[in-house]
């Protein structure tokens, strides 16, 4: 399972780094994604919804953010 | 009475006539719905040559090849000196050598649009603070571009105006020159178009 820490990194790495590790996913497969910029929730959602992968969970601690994403 | 009377009688050469005019209209049709097929691509003029227009232009360039559209960016005018190299000289008349003198040579050398500051403080503050805040640099993002396959077309025009040669443009991959035919072709299908 592929993990990517995103923590301190503003737009638009998040979804750089997120894109990145999706390509080395396999389809089906889930990774894990961690931020704390304040556009992630809103961004994630959109990214999922455009790239047509599924939000699988959102998690916020107090603007720390935990994403799962399954790979179309 | 015959049925048949009425019917007009066709002979194969008549269908066969009305036949190929069916298929040709069809072609044609099918012509145009090609052409009005979208693509999902954004297509970005960089006409600025100030850090804080190219940061946006670059936010943009990657945010949507990461979102796994396509990505053209077309620089114009002041944008192409952003992708100057540093230290390299080549023959050029008075004028062109002075815009070389006066222009940034590259990306790090440019100012900000507004609080340049003289480019003394300006564009420091901006990358420390861009640094401090966890944004990504012009430089690192244009890297990313290359990777991410984000293509970069340089206008012509602007580098023989501007007195820029094809040997002073950093290495990108597949860079490549243009006008604006290209672009408008390029960008004509494209769902987002911006200037900036």
């Amino acid at each position: 399972m592929i993990s990517i820490d995103a923590r301190g990194k503003a737009c638009p790495m998040p979804i750089v780094l997120l894109a990145k590790g999706m390509r080395k996913l396999a389809s089906g497969a889930t990774l894990t994604i961690q931020a704390d910029d304040r556009a992630f929730p809103q961004d994630i959602e959109a990214w999922c919804h455009k790239t047509k992968n599924q939000l699988v969970s959102l998690a916020d601690s107090d603007g720390q953010y935990a994403a799962v994403i399954r790979k179309a | 009475m015959n049925a048949l009377a009425n019917v007009p009688v066709v002979s194969n050469a008549d269908v066969a006539e009305r036949f190929a005019e069916l298929e040709r209209q069809l072609t044609v049709l099918k012509s145009h719905v090609d052409d009005s097929k979208q693509v999902d691509r954004l297509s970005l003029i960089v006409f600025s040559g100030s850090l804080d227009r190219l940061i946006a232009a670059f936010v943009l360039a990657t945010g949507a090849a990461s979102s796994g559209m396509e990505v053209n960016l077309f620089f114009t005018f002041w944008g192409t000196a952003a992708l100057r190299r540093n230290n390299v000289s080549e023959k050029k008349g008075f004028i062109e050598k002075m815009f070389g003198w006066m222009l940034p040579k590259g990306s790090r050398k440019l100012p900000l649009s507004q609080m340049n500051f003289g480019g003394g403080g300006g564009p420091i503050m901006m990358r420390h603070l861009m640094q401090k805040k966890g944004v990504a640099s012009v430089e690192e993002m244009i890297a990313l571009s290359g990777e991410l396959g984000v293509k970069i077309n340089v206008c012509t025009m602007s580098m023989d105006l501007l007195g820029f040669k094809e040997s002073e443009i950093v290495d990108y991959p597949g860079l490549s020159y243009c006008g604006v035919a290209k672009f408008l072709n390029d960008a004509s299908p494209g769902k987002v178009t911006m200037f900036l």
